[in-house]
């Protein structure tokens, strides 16, 4: 399929795509499908590479990934690669370069790569003699496309990553999807795609392309019902529906028509008998070399000596033209009176119509039947051998017509092989070269002449007579002993001896031998060569149900030095018996389908329910279910993402293998982790989020499985807002998860008396935290700089989240690191998101920050305050404990101010978290009591 | 040689948990029935080529649970359907009341869609509490078929499916014909400038 269709319904009106090709993206360790592209501008061009997760690709699947102006530093050269040389059909590697990037593709072999490849470097000489001229900016019209790709995030286009990414899939054959707006019919739909201008279409389709629902527009530029058609009608390697699925859900099949097309010819051809009869039908084969003579005879004795018209003719010429131009160019003047006089020799009892006419210099083969069968014809295609001068010159060789007569094959060969008596090796050679070179195209596998139900096998075959006489022959002749005379028949000898036209049948030689008369009478060759005379001119069959009822000579025709032969047969036809055939037909189809579901992939899942009970902060919690591949065919299974999200499961949950192989009766274990950190206990603190997800496992090719997980989490501390802490008197344990929920959501609703209270001013977590260091660990060595115990933090959790503890377990690294969690698992900051980059861009300036500071809410503002007292107190041990401001400031500085969590990625890098370090370090360094 | 087939269409069955989409399935496809109750956790297909007026369609038919809790995931699978098959079981009147239900999520997910009633498990009259009459009235209000079908006495089923395979098939004629004919407008128009030029330069000859 040519892609550059596709490619131009993602350009704008005013460029063009000239070429596209599908390719093959060669990265370090992977290689992706793209979709390369040469587009022209008024002012120039551009290389354009599209990833696409489906072949054949719709516009809705491409995704611009990377445009290359076509200039002086665009180049594109042809990798050699020696190992892969000898391999003909191989891809070819290519090398793009420009604007400082270098690709590698592989383009499929073939006229397309080629014609894409002369386009490119067409468009490169165009630029190079012809740079624009006059034009400022060349390539500004590129700039529309670049900045697309800007935006985009590149991991999309990562192929390891999980295609189910990709929401813009949709089914290759979908229809009535929905339009953008208005039309509410499909033909509305479609007249509207019709009678909009593309422009309008182009815009609607930038707009939405970055969206996560882009296909559902974009995909409103097809026609709903012509994509079905163009599948359905796909004699080609098309697939129907292929593997990917709708918004990457749902199954697919696996089998494409042109699976299994073949496949119900095979069945059909096997049940043949139950759909079918034999019908007898009457066919005249003839040969005749004519010696380069003009057709001045009426053929009517050779053609129609009979009562009965026959029903089909195969009428074969040698010799037909021995002129240099019918030898150099093909080019026949005979070619037409010859016709015409057979046309008009032709049984005059019926009307019959040419199906086909072959001619190879001097051999020409015409077929004709009767009009009323016509149309049981079909597949009918002519084919020529030359096994002349050099073994290719068609001054020898064979020309044939193959057919399809009702439910019977025909093929019907007209040859004319070597000459010279001695020369009988050269003819058996011949008759296989024709064998091995005649092949029929129409079918796939192409088809030879033995692969036909009924062969004919017509021609001057210039077998002659040996070891015998000239005056013995003719003496023979005269007494009639043809059968004494055939002993020493070439072709005879050599069929017997198996060494050509292996089960090939004649009738009885019962005729004067063709060859060779003076021509213009009927006397033996009075020339100075005298040939003895020879059975040249034979016809030969092949085939069930064949019977030869008349072979002869037709003596009466004297204007060659040949005497024209036929045969006639009655040939058992199979005829389709319309309603048999209809219920086999369907019969096969019937066990196809069942075949083809018999043949889905198929999975048990040892359980589709998972519970998880009292999941707590950082204690992760597996369950293992058991796949089996319970089907009859290896099947890759995949977690997938649910329409419009971005992650096949919840932040709190992962699965391993998320995706995986496994053979027909295996079984693989996969694991649930249900795992609740700093990214998500807040969200689950604060009801936003439940320990509740259905997963998807996809089987390609095959249907979806819902994989149900539920738990319930206990709120801990940690995850929980400053404000939300500051509202509890008790321990979190102890508060009911609707108030929990309230207090998150910032409306503290104190209905009930024990509720009333003052806010703490800190969080008392907090306070117990930093008290307990303050009391055991001012003189710690490396304190923030240890880890602790898992086991103890687990404690210290508990601790935290069940009482107010006298005193905190653990040792202070445990006590520390628990501080640090806490406050990286706060879902606001202690310097609320709000300020972050305020804070930054004032780090270095002391007055501003304590300024920006006072701004921050006061739960907040009380924290900080307690915090860096706390380490000014803690620098003031530094003897003891090693610690430095700059050490301190560098922990806290990326704990207090965090960006937000979509945006982290941005500010991860060196610069920012050194300032945010100096923020923090101000406040160490300098006297600050808020 | 035949052509495999001329379309391919997809097809949904959906309805309450319970109903027998899974079993309608089966029987459609496979000539089989189970009598024991699988609930479908997931979405399930299989495919089956029929001949409806001539045309040889492979209908690729969708099977979804019908559990509340997983009503909006299989909603994503409604597109590029191109006939839907609601199903309820005529001896359950709660399964009929929530037709309303699934009807309103198609409109939610589909565009433009064929869609069917069917009254499954109508093989045991004492059981039945939905009447044919109350069904028929309510699907000649929303202006769809009716089919009361059991697939487990094979009962309408193949009866049923071509009749959605038929109204499938029938608006994507209707769609192709009205498509046809602007082209053919189009075609026309320039034809018969073709006409006058060819007429004007026979002219030219004879002169």
């Amino acid at each position: 399929m040519d892609p550059s269709g596709t490619v131009q319904e993602t350009l704008a009106v005013e460029e063009k795509c000239v070429s596209a090709v599908d390719a093959v993206l060669v990265q370090e360790l992977v290689q992706g499908s793209r979709v390369v592209a040469l587009v022209e501008a008024k002012t120039g061009f551009g290389f354009f590479m599209y990833s696409t997760k489906r072949m054949p690709v719709q516009g809705s699947d491409l995704t611009l990934e990377k445009v290359i102006p076509v200039k002086e530093d665009f180049t594109v050269e042809v990798i050699n690669d020696p190992a892969k040389a000898h391999l003909i059909g191989s891809d070819v590697p290519v090398k793009v370069c420009g604007s400082g990037q270098v690709l590698t593709l592989e383009l499929p072999f073939g006229s397309k790569s080629g014609n894409f490849l002369t386009a490119l470097r067409r468009a490169i000489s165009l630029y190079t003699s012809k740079p624009p001229a006059g034009v400022l900016q060349p390539f500004a019209w590129l700039q529309k496309y670049t900045q697309k790709l800007a935006t985009t995030d590149l991991t999309e286009f990562d192929p390891l990553s999980s295609p189910s990414q990709q929401t813009s899939q949709d089914w290759p054959w979908s229809a009535l999807v929905k339009p953008p707006s208005g039309p509410t019919t499909p033909v509305a739909f479609a007249e509207n795609m019709g009678m909009e201008g593309f422009e309008d279409n182009f815009a609607d389709k930038l707009s939405v392309q970055s969206s996560s629902t882009s296909w559902e527009d974009t995909s409103s530029q097809q026609d709903p019902w012509t994509e079905v058609d163009s599948e359905a009608d796909g004699g080609s390697s098309e697939p129907v529906v292929r593997g990917g699925s709708v918004s990457t859900m749902g199954p697919m099949l696996a089998n494409r028509p042109s699976v299994r097309e073949p496949i119900v010819r095979m069945y059909m051809l096997k049940e043949e008998a139950k759909y079918t009869h034999l019908k007898t039908f009457r066919i005249f084969a003839g040969t005749w070399n004519v010696n380069g003579q003009p057709a001045t005879e009426s053929l009517k004795a050779w053609l129609a000596s009979d009562s009965t018209p026959p029903d089909l003719y195969a009428v074969g010429f040698q010799e037909l033209d021995l002129s240099k131009e019918a030898f150099l160019f093909n080019d026949s003047a005979r070619e037409e009176e010859w016709v015409k006089a057979v046309t008009h020799g032709l049984h005059p009892g019926a009307s019959y119509r040419r199906v086909r006419l072959i001619r190879l210099v001097g051999m020409m083969l015409l077929v004709f039947v009767r009009s009323e069968h016509n149309k049981f014809l079909s597949q009918i295609e002519a084919q020529t051998v030359g096994t002349g001068i050099m073994g290719k010159m068609g001054n020898k060789g064979g020309v044939a017509v193959r057919f399809d007569f009702h439910n019977t094959s025909f093929c019907i060969v007209n040859s004319h092989l070597a000459a010279h008596t001695e020369l009988y090796e050269r003819r058996n050679q011949d008759y296989s070269d024709i064998c091995a070179r005649m092949q029929f195209n129409l079918t796939q596998p192409p088809l030879t002449i033995h692969k036909h139900n009924v062969v004919l096998w017509v021609g001057d075959l210039n077998y002659r007579l040996s070891d015998i006489e000239n005056n013995e022959v003719k003496m023979l002749i005269d007494k009639k002993m043809f059968s004494d005379l055939l002993t020493h028949d070439q072709l005879t000898r050599q069929m017997a001896e198996g060494n050509v036209f292996h089960d090939f049948s004649e009738a009885n030689v019962n005729f004067i031998p063709t060859y060779k008369y003076d021509p213009g009478t009927d006397d033996w060759d009075t020339s100075e060569k005298c040939r003895v005379p020879a059975w040249c001119d034979r016809v030969l069959w092949k085939g069930d149900s064949v019977s030869a009822v008349e072979y002869r000579s037709h003596r009466s025709l004297k204007l060659s030095d040949h005497k024209p032969v036929s045969c006639l047969f009655d040939i058992g036809v199979k005829v389709i018996d319309e309603d048999n055939y209809k219920r086999v037909f369907e019969e096969v189809i019937r066990k196809l389908d069942r075949l083809e579901n018999e043949f889905l992939p198929s999975v048990s899942l040892s359980c589709v329910e998972l519970k998880f009970e009292h999941i707590k902060f950082l204690e992760p919690q597996k369950r293992t279910i058991i796949i089996t591949n319970t089907g009859q065919v290896p099947c890759q299974f995949e977690f997938i993402c649910k329409l419009d999200e971005k992650e096949y499961c919840k932040p709190w949950l992962s699965v391993e293998p998320y995706l995986g192989f496994i053979m027909p009766g295996d079984s693989y274990p996969i694991e649930f982790e249900v795992y609740v950190d700093k990214n998500t206990a807040g969200r689950l603190n604060s009801g936003e989020d439940r320990l509740e997800d259905i997963l998807v496992l996809h089987l390609d090719g095959g249907k979806d499985y819902f994989v149900t997980v539920q738990g319930d989490y206990i709120p801990s501390c940690f995850g929980s807002s400053v404000e939300a802490l500051c509202n509890m008197r008790g321990p979190i344990r102890e508060v009911p998860v609707a108030r929990l929920v309230d207090l998150e959501a910032g409306s503290p609703s104190k209905t009930s008396p024990e509720d009333s209270f003052d806010p703490l001013p800190i969080p008392k977590e907090i306070w117990l935290l930093v008290d307990h260091l303050y009391k055991h660990a001012l003189r710690q060595e490396d304190l923030f700089q240890q880890p602790g115990l898992h086991s103890e933090i687990e404690e210290i959790r508990d601790c935290l989240d069940t009482g107010i503890p006298d005193t905190i377990p653990g040792r202070p690294h445990s006590v520390a690191e628990c501080l640090l969690m806490f406050l990286e698992s706060l879902p606001e900051p202690v310097i609320p998101h709000q300020y972050y980059q305020s804070c930054l861009d004032s780090c270095s300036n002391f007055e501003l920050c304590k300024q920006l500071m006072s701004q921050v809410p006061e739960h907040h503002k009380n924290v900080f305050k307690y915090l860096t007292a706390f380490l000014r107190e803690l620098l003031s041990y530094t003897d003891d404990n090693k610690l430095d401001p700059k050490t301190l400031a560098m922990i806290f500085g990326v704990l207090l101010l965090r960006p937000k969590r979509d945006e982290n990625r941005r500010h991860n890098n060196q610069q920012t978290t050194r300032r945010r370090a100096t923020f923090v370090y101000q406040f160490l360094v300098n006297p600050y009591d808020g | 040689m035949a052509r495999e087939y001329d379309h391919l269409f997809k097809l949904l069955i959906i309805g309450d948990s319970g109903v027998g989409k899974s079993s309608l399935l089966l029987r459609f496809a496979d000539n089989t029935f189970s009598g024991t109750y699988i609930t479908t956790i997931g979405v399930d297909f299989k495919i089956r080529t029929i001949e409806v007026e001539g045309t040889k369609v492979k209908l690729q038919i969708w099977d979804t649970a019908g559990q509340e809790r997983f009503r909006t995931i299989t909603s994503t699978y409604y597109r590029g359907t191109h006939g839907v098959i609601v199903v309820y079981d005529v001896t359950s009147a709660d399964s009929f009341v929530n037709v309303k239900r699934w009807l309103h999520e198609i409109d939610q997910n589909c565009d433009v869609v064929n869609r069917i009633l069917v009254g499954n498990k109508n093989d045991c009259p004492e059981r039945k509490v939905v009447e044919t009459g109350d069904a028929q009235r309510f699907a000649d209000q929303m202006g769809i078929k009716l089919f009361e079908t059991s697939a487990k006495e094979n009962i309408n089923v193949e009866e049923m499916f071509n009749e959605i395979t038929r109204q499938v098939l029938h608006q994507k004629k209707e769609t192709q014909a009205k498509l046809a004919a602007q082209t053919n407008e189009t075609i026309k128009l320039d034809k018969h400038k073709g006409h006058k030029r060819r007429r004007c330069g026979a002219v030219g000859c004879k002169m």
